[in-house]
């Protein structure tokens, strides 16, 4: 029955085709149309209980570099504000000044003010993890102050605040000073019933005329709310433990004492094995370190079987150092940001359902034993400092 | 007396079994809300309690060769009750393949498309699916191979991807929710995706032969078994504990692949993979109501019935759930309930009443 039978049907298929090819996109947005944010800035207002949401919009114009000539006040970027009781709110107000909705599927980075930020952050994440636009992988920071003025600063080699930001995050591995933190990531941290949050610290720093932005440390929060700042050396300890510091820089005196050996951290790795014993909650943490020596301020030769092994030495008690200090600190804020309570949880399923709900008051007594393996690989171009001493020889 | 006149090899059951359960990996969504992170052993309890059920389908079309579901009722059954039977099959069919093609018109609104009208998606899903139907399912079959290569190739492909990000000790503690909600999760588990099957009692009656038919079908039943166990693992790791707050689990795990900055957002490869997937399963559960339907009513052929099941398709689903939310209440709570008997009870009795009374007996008139 062949050609009788596929008449109708090559016209059915035709009929559907045209319905597809010439009604257009439902919902489709052309891209004149997109107010692209690269960066999302939330504060708190002055009125009482509202909030003050500073987007960053990518101006379609001037990203193109055929700017008239001048440039030097041109901004690539327009940062409007609005306010709302809500995020969503905020951002459906921003309209008025826009006349176009919002596109945040290029965000780039949250960044929350601090007053906010210490006052719980878990009434305004929701939004970011429900809206269909916004993507899991952004980046989310607080500001040391207020999250405008940062969205404010004018990077000099990038064009838009919020890339750089992100770039600014990204760029934690040479130190180890700060760890990139994603919405999911913190999320993730919230719904644990122990584990504290944490997210990086980013602040403005005027120099001279130029304000430069300035990311480094980590916000620690409870419950949803900021109790605290880890600096820069407890960071790099809470990263050891959790195995996650990539590079960094060790200053070590050397053996003589006349000067210092800076080595340069090379790989890390970390083991963490919680022990339950009699009401006891020990900490076993081992740590496997490999740096290289890539500076010293002495004449003396310090690639020596000997000079190594004291640097070894010297350098594992400032990583031991470093995780003690970390340590002081999650105490002294009582937040458990290393994931301790999610360790033991994993490891002793049961037992943990008694520890649980007073975990506040035994995180105080966790006991740590610390266990550090540091070596140095290698001393790259040198095998001698230039300018070597007498008794080195 | 057949409505269907085409054959299917064994070979390509296997791959239909795979693919209609492969269909059902978003479905899994609706476990993870209970078993969270023990979802995979639930996967894994839910198959073996389902396994001697699934094999009773396949006896039972085995035993009763070359005839569909309303002929072995009819058989079974004798004519009156059998009807009954057949009725509640049918309209478990019409129900199920309604929920699914929500399921379809849910996720394109959520994801894909959200300003396009959502019973436009239906439309133009069911319309798909009514079209291959109406091509017969020698068709369904010989695109069955692809389908299922499309669904395995998407899932080990962004599963690398993914690695850097996988946290195994998420896995942990093994057993730490209580027995209810394990046993929930099975139950859930072995009827959505594996119970289902029973479908295929509809579908099988057109197998050229019956020889291997058990290790095949099985080997079907494994290969999508084991592509669901792996998202299953995959999201665990990927998301932790907030797995359960997501509306889709694997599109979230997927929206979080980020290699380089410049291999992201490939959720596409989901939707791809799934509305492929789903298509493949909805056109089963379609094929197979119009089969028991007209096979009911003595009608010749099945042809008749897709357009004014298609309508009806559309306007089920399009109406029987106010949003995802009440979808997933009923599915966790109703929907597993009211299919118990016919997955778990009425095909081990008709095997054993079949064995019992020798049937099938031909000198007496074929059913129908």
């Amino acid at each position: 029955m062949g050609n009788k039978m596929n008449l109708p049907i090559m016209k059915l298929i035709l009929w559907f085709f045209m319905l597809f090819t010439l009604s257009g996109c439902f919902g489709g947005r052309e891209i004149n149309d997109l107010e692209i944010v690269i960066g999302i800035g939330v504060d708190k207002n002055e009125s009482a209980g509202n909030i003050l949401l500073t987007a960053q919009i990518v101006k379609e114009n001037e990203t193109g570099g055929t700017g008239k000539d001048g440039g030097g006040e041109d901004k690539a970027f327009w940062n409007v504000n609005s306010t709302g009781n809500s995020i969503f709110e905020a951002v459906r107000q921003i309209t008025h000044k826009t006349g176009n909705r919002l596109f945040i599927s290029h965000n780039q980075a949250v960044i929350f003010g601090k007053d906010i930020a210490s006052e719980g952050l878990e009434k305004y994440i929701d939004f970011f993890l429900r809206a269909h636009e916004m993507r899991p992988t952004a980046l989310i920071l607080i500001a040391e102050d207020r999250a405008s003025d940062v969205m404010d600063a004018k990077p000099e080699t990038k064009k838009f605040p919020a890339v750089n930001i992100e770039k600014l995050v990204e760029s934690y591995a040479f130190t180890s000073h700060l760890y990139k933190v994603n919405m999911k990531d913190f999320a993730s941290c919230m719904m644990s019933d122990t584990k504290a949050p944490m997210a990086p610290l980013v602040s403005v720093m005027q120099d001279k005329e130029n304000k430069d932005i300035y990311v480094s440390g980590l916000a620690v929060f409870k419950k949803g709310r900021m109790v605290g700042k880890l600096n820069e050396d407890e960071v790099r300890g809470l990263l050891w433990v959790l195995g996650k510091v990539k590079s960094g820089v060790i200053t070590v005196s050397s053996p003589n004492e006349q000067g210092s050996a800076v080595l340069e951290i090379l790989s890390a790795k970390s083991k963490v094995t919680p022990e339950l014993k009699d009401k006891r909650i020990v900490m076993h943490i081992k740590i496997k370190e490999e740096s290289s020596l890539s500076e010293q301020t002495t004449t003396e030769n310090l690639a020596t079987d000997s000079a190594f092994e004291r640097m070894q030495k010297a350098s594992a008690e400032i990583i031991r150092q470093e995780i003690l200090a970390a340590f002081d600190k999650s105490k002294e804020l009582n937040a458990d940001i290393f994931g301790f309570g999610e360790m033991l949880h994993k490891k002793y399923g049961n037992e943990w359902k008694a520890l649980k709900d007073n975990w506040d008051d035994l995180y105080p007594s966790v006991e740590l034993k610390i266990d550090v393996e540091s070596k140095i690989i290698k001393t790259d171009l040198l095998k001698k400092p230039a300018w070597q001493s007498e008794g080195g020889k | 007396m057949n409505i269907e006149k085409g054959k299917i090899t064994g070979q390509q059951l296997l791959f239909l079994i795979a693919g209609f359960v492969q269909g059902s990996v978003l479905l899994i969504d609706f476990t993870v809300g209970i078993t969270e992170h023990q979802t995979w052993m639930v996967i894994l309890v839910g198959l073996a309690v389902s396994t001697p059920f699934f094999l009773s389908y396949v006896m039972l079309a085995k035993r009763f060769a070359g005839m569909n579901l309303v002929q072995i009722n009819d058989m079974v059954y004798g004519r009156f009750l059998g009807k009954v039977v057949s009725l509640y099959y049918i309209f478990f069919f019409l129900l199920t393949l309604s929920f699914n093609i929500r399921d379809v018109g849910e996720l394109y609104i959520t994801f894909l498309m959200p300003d396009t009208p959502f019973v436009l998606l239906l439309v133009v899903f069911t319309a798909t699916c009514a079209y291959a139907v109406s091509k017969g399912i020698e068709v369904l079959a010989r695109v069955s191979h692809l389908f299922v290569f499309i669904g395995i190739f998407v899932i080990i492909s962004t599963f690398p991807l993914l690695l850097d990000q996988m946290d195994f000790s998420n896995f942990l503690p093994f057993f730490e929710l209580p027995f209810g909600k394990i046993f929930q999760g099975v139950h859930i588990v072995s009827s959505v995706p594996f119970g289902e099957t029973v479908v295929f009692l509809a579908i099988m009656g057109s197998l050229n032969n019956t020889e291997h038919v058990i290790k095949r079908t099985y080997s079907g039943l494994l290969i999508g078994a084991a592509t669901l166990l792996i998202v299953a693992v995959r999201n665990i790791a990927v998301l932790g504990k907030t797995q359960t707050i997501w509306t889709s689990m694997s599109f979230q795990s997927i929206r979080l692949i980020d290699i380089g900055t410049i291999l992201t957002r490939l959720d596409f490869l989901v939707g791809i993979a799934q509305t492929v997937l789903i298509f493949l399963k909805c056109s089963l559960f379609f094929y197979a109501l119009a089969v028991s339907l007209s096979q009911l009513f003595g009608l010749k052929s099945y042809l008749p019935l897709i357009l004014p099941l298609a309508g009806i398709e559309v306007v089920i689903a399009a109406t029987v759930f106010q949003s995802p939310v009440d979808h997933a209440m009923i599915t966790q709570n109703a929907g597993i309930i009211y299919s118990i008997p016919l997955m778990f009870v009425i095909p081990l009795l008709s095997l054993l009443i079949a064995k019992i009374r020798g049937l099938p007996k031909f000198e007496r008139g074929k059913g129908t």
